[in-house]
């Protein structure tokens, strides 16, 4: 009598089979030949040394032994003899899912170097999808997944909210040239170009969409960003599932053909570039009319067409070029960055490796939204600071926002003396605006913080960096901290003016640290504002009120809800700082 | 007049087509498994630049085993590289040889033939038993290693010390089959021992050979040319500016 298998592992087995029919994966599971040629080009592997887990070939093992046992004939027949094992239990899928999640961002260097041509981020990607299927998986992935599904974008931006950020910018833009012509043309039919968008954008960068803005107002474009479909991330990429692909891609694609336009650019986005211009007409099924570029290559086209005019002195930091592995190794997008680099930066240092060789900037693959391996993630980003380091680089740009969070999060955890930033903003900040075009009063700018100690304490390293962001913007000295334990400490070193605290975070939760906070004697009268975007209507066990009322503590003095909107934000802090003085 | 040869020698000599016809026969199905599984078709845009197309991507693909300063890990390793040419000429060559030896023995009864034959043998025994060592020694290769990994690669180490022993009687071979005169051979001699065992451990290995790890060559064109197919789409194959990239 066989061993008996837990429903969950039926389902992947049988979701397997008919996943392994496609012979670019069947090929990829039969073809290894264990040769460890691609061992050490995993940065997992160089940061963890001392630990074979980490293996490209041991982690894609722990599929092809599984594929072994149900589809070859040598694996049904003398499994032991060729290392073939089928999956049984549930714990067997949760170890899986720490395998093919937590230790690999599907970078596809290991498939690069593969003498075989084995590609193993394809079917690394495959058994997400196979885990994803039954319900396992990080619970920030299911999050995400969840908030594209439903609301049509990656990180759940409401449409009015994005619709006011664009409203936000084009006034921006306006104030800063002095010029009420500058607009942000929403779904205007028969543009030219439809631009699209990283959520991230919209939620924590909206200058990128100025800078692009920008860049399309001097250089004449007929333009617009599409009020629906305007997320050209894809999580389906990352979950490897072809529904949500789909699902996703085709809203894009059904925004621009029911617009007319000629042409839609990507935002710098390593995944969402290759979700959208090569995967979703695959995922969707889709034969497009109108082709996709990356706004690299437009800006490329607009400084050597001459519609722009940049001036390289304006970036005379050295700068370094980070290749996302997307862009690079599976879009083939090296030399343009590079070229529009040259011509906006007057002090660029190479890396090393580079290119198709890079190394990840260890975010991606979906890995910023999955908390509970960000220590395992910072560890094996040692590979990424050295290559960094090494630069001597005051500044490391890059075309990806996963890359600019990974980069981010590892240059402060490295503490190296270095900034992260896109194209786009060095197109922006090198533009020559022409004299006609100059604007004619300087806005005058207050900064009512300044001098003032923030303390950050937010799981997310977006959330974080956009609220530091704000903050220095502003004037402010900011500490950061992922969790309340390191909230605490920093508390009890730096002594700030203001905790800005989040509800959810891992270990110990922003209500239980806001108690304890409030029970301590030296802190009672800390300033809290709570910015979480929990509320008891997502969450029921979230009942701030019921909590505070059940402690008897006070409130705090002030919340703020996410999506942030920055204006509000300081609003806030303001309100409540000068309100302490 | 050809010599006495031993009537098992001569029994595996005989068999030797069909034993090489089962093998045919596996790698028929084999194929024909592979063919069965429908080949994904991409569709985006072609990208990239003008010999960037499906076509150069795949037989760039194909041939990249042969251009190691486009494999990274080549390029930082090159006596990686080295054996690997090494190991899989040497196997090449005793499957050539099995055939060459057993109906043409007097094309490898040149002194100098079977000198530089069986320098290669020597070094591709080495390079054997080191490949052997690392999956034995290091952690991670033994972790993920199967019984049939380390009995390929032993039988295959033990097989090409065979075929080191044994082509140096190719002109003895010659002469008992009469396709060479005794008096352009210094020696008529044959060994028969090492000639038996050679006979049927190559009868066993062309059997066992569909069934293990070794048959990674009938995959290898599919496996590269579809991969390479899709780099080439898609703009990646071949690949720009190595010189730039420098290893680490």
């Amino acid at each position: 009598m066989g061993k008996t298998r837990s429903y969950k592992a039926q389902k992947v087995v049988d979701l397997m089979k008919a996943k392994t029919k496609s012979r670019q994966i069947m090929l990829s599971l039969e073809s290894c030949v264990k040769c460890g040629q691609c061992i050490d080009q995993c940065h997992y592997v160089l940061a963890n040394p001392d630990d074979p887990t980490f293996a490209p070939p041991y982690k894609a093992d722990k599929l092809r032994k599984f594929f072994k046992a149900h589809e070859d004939w040598t694996g049904k027949v003398i499994p032991w003899w060729v290392g073939a094992r089928s999956i049984y239990t549930d714990e067997e899928l949760e170890e899986l899912k720490d395998v093919v999640f937590g230790k690999c961002t599907g970078c596809r260097r290991c498939s690069l170097v593969c003498p075989m041509g084995v590609d193993m981020a394809t079917f690394n990607g495959m058994a997400r999808n196979l885990l994803y299927s039954v319900g396992i998986m990080p619970e920030g992935v299911w999050a995400v997944a969840k908030d594209q599904w439903e609301i049509g974008n990656q990180m759940g931006v409401l449409k009015e909210d994005y619709l006011d950020t664009l409203e936000w910018m084009e006034e921006e833009l306006q104030s800063k040239h002095n010029d009420p012509s500058i607009k942000i043309p929403i779904d205007k039919k028969g543009a030219d170009i439809m631009y699209t968008i990283n959520p991230r954008e919209a939620k924590y960068d909206p200058r990128s969409i100025a800078d692009a803005a920008e860049i399309f107002h001097f250089a004449g474009a007929d333009w617009c960003m599409p009020s629906e479909g305007w997320d050209m991330t894809n999580f389906g990429l990352f979950v490897g599932d072809p529904s949500l692909g789909a699902a996703a891609s085709s809203r894009l694609y059904t925004a621009a053909q029911e617009l007319g336009v000629n042409k839609v650019v990507i935002s710098e986005c390593g995944h969402g570039y290759r979700s959208t211009k090569c995967e979703g007409p695959n995922w969707a099924k889709m034969d497009l009319d109108f082709p996709m570029e990356s706004s690299v290559i437009t800006m490329l086209d607009y400084i050597k067409q001459g519609k722009i005019k940049v001036d390289k002195s304006k970036n005379s930091e050295k700068v370094t070029y980070h290749d996302s592995c997307n862009f690079a190794r599976s879009c083939g997008m090296t030399e343009e960055p590079r070229e529009v680099l040259s011509l906006v930066c007057s002090d660029i240092q190479e890396m090393y490796p580079n290119r198709q060789w890079n190394y990840c900037c260890t975010g991606g693959g979906g890995a910023m939204s999955m908390s509970e391996y960000a220590p395992m993630r910072l560890k094996s980003a040692k590979i990424k600071a050295e290559q960094l380091r090494a630069t001597g680089a005051k500044i490391v740009v890059t075309s990806c926002h996963n890359c600019v969070d990974g980069l981010t999060d590892l240059i402060k955890h490295y503490n190296l003396d270095m900034k992260v930033t896109q194209l786009v903003n060095l197109v922006a900040n090198a533009l020559v605006v022409p004299a006609s075009k100059m604007p004619k009063v300087m806005k005058e700018v207050s900064m009512p913080l300044a001098g003032k100690k923030i303390l950050v304490i937010d799981d997310e390293p977006d959330v974080r960096i956009f609220l530091t962001k704000i903050f220095k913007e502003n004037g402010c000295e900011v500490f950061e901290a992922p969790d309340a334990n390191q909230g605490m400490r920093i508390i009890r070193d730096k002594n700030p003016d203001l905790v800005s605290l989040d509800m959810i975070l891992p270990h110990k939760t922003g209500e239980k640290l806001y108690w304890e906070l409030r029970k301590d004697e030296k802190y009672k009268k800390l300033p809290v504002v709570i910015v979480s975007g929990y509320t008891k209507i997502d969450d029921p066990k979230i009942d701030f009120d019921a909590f505070l009322e059940d402690k008897g503590i006070p409130a705090p003095q002030g919340f703020v809800e996410k999506p942030i909107h920055p204006d509000v934000l300081i609003e806030t802090i303001s309100g409540v700082l000068l309100e302490k003085v | 007049m050809g010599n006495e040869i031993n009537p098992l020698v001569e029994f595996a000599v005989h068999q030797l087509h069909w034993v090489l016809l089962f093998m045919g026969t596996v790698y028929a199905f084999k194929i024909r498994w592979i063919l069965k599984h429908p080949a994904g078709k991409d569709r985006q845009a072609p990208t990239g630049e003008a010999n960037q197309t499906s076509k150069s991507g795949a037989w760039y693909s194909l041939f990249s085993i042969a251009m190691p300063w486009t494999l990274n890990s080549y390029r930082e390793k090159p006596m990686m590289y080295v054996q690997f040419v090494i190991f899989h000429i040497c196997v090449a060559m005793s499957i050539t040889m099995t055939i060459v030896f057993s109906y043409r023995p007097v094309w490898l009864s040149a002194p100098a033939t079977i000198a530089v034959i069986q320098v290669i043998y020597a070094a591709g025994f080495i390079v054997g038993l080191y490949r052997l060592a690392r999956r034995v020694f290091s952690p991670v290769m033994r972790m993920i290693s199967s019984p049939d990994d380390y009995f390929s690669m032993a039988l295959l180490v033990v097989w090409v010390g065979f075929s080191f022993l044994v082509i140096g009687q190719a002109p003895a071979f010659a002469v008992a089959i009469g396709q060479l005169d005794a008096s352009q051979v210094a020696s008529t001699q044959l060994n028969e021992i090492p000639l038996i065992a050679y006979y049927f451990l190559t009868a066993f290995f062309l059997i066992y050979v569909p069934f293990s790890k070794i048959s990674h060559y009938i995959f290898y064109p599919f496996t590269r040319w579809h991969f390479g197919q899709t780099m080439g789409h898609r703009g990646i194959y071949p690949l720009k500016r190595i010189d730039k990239m420098k290893a680490r």
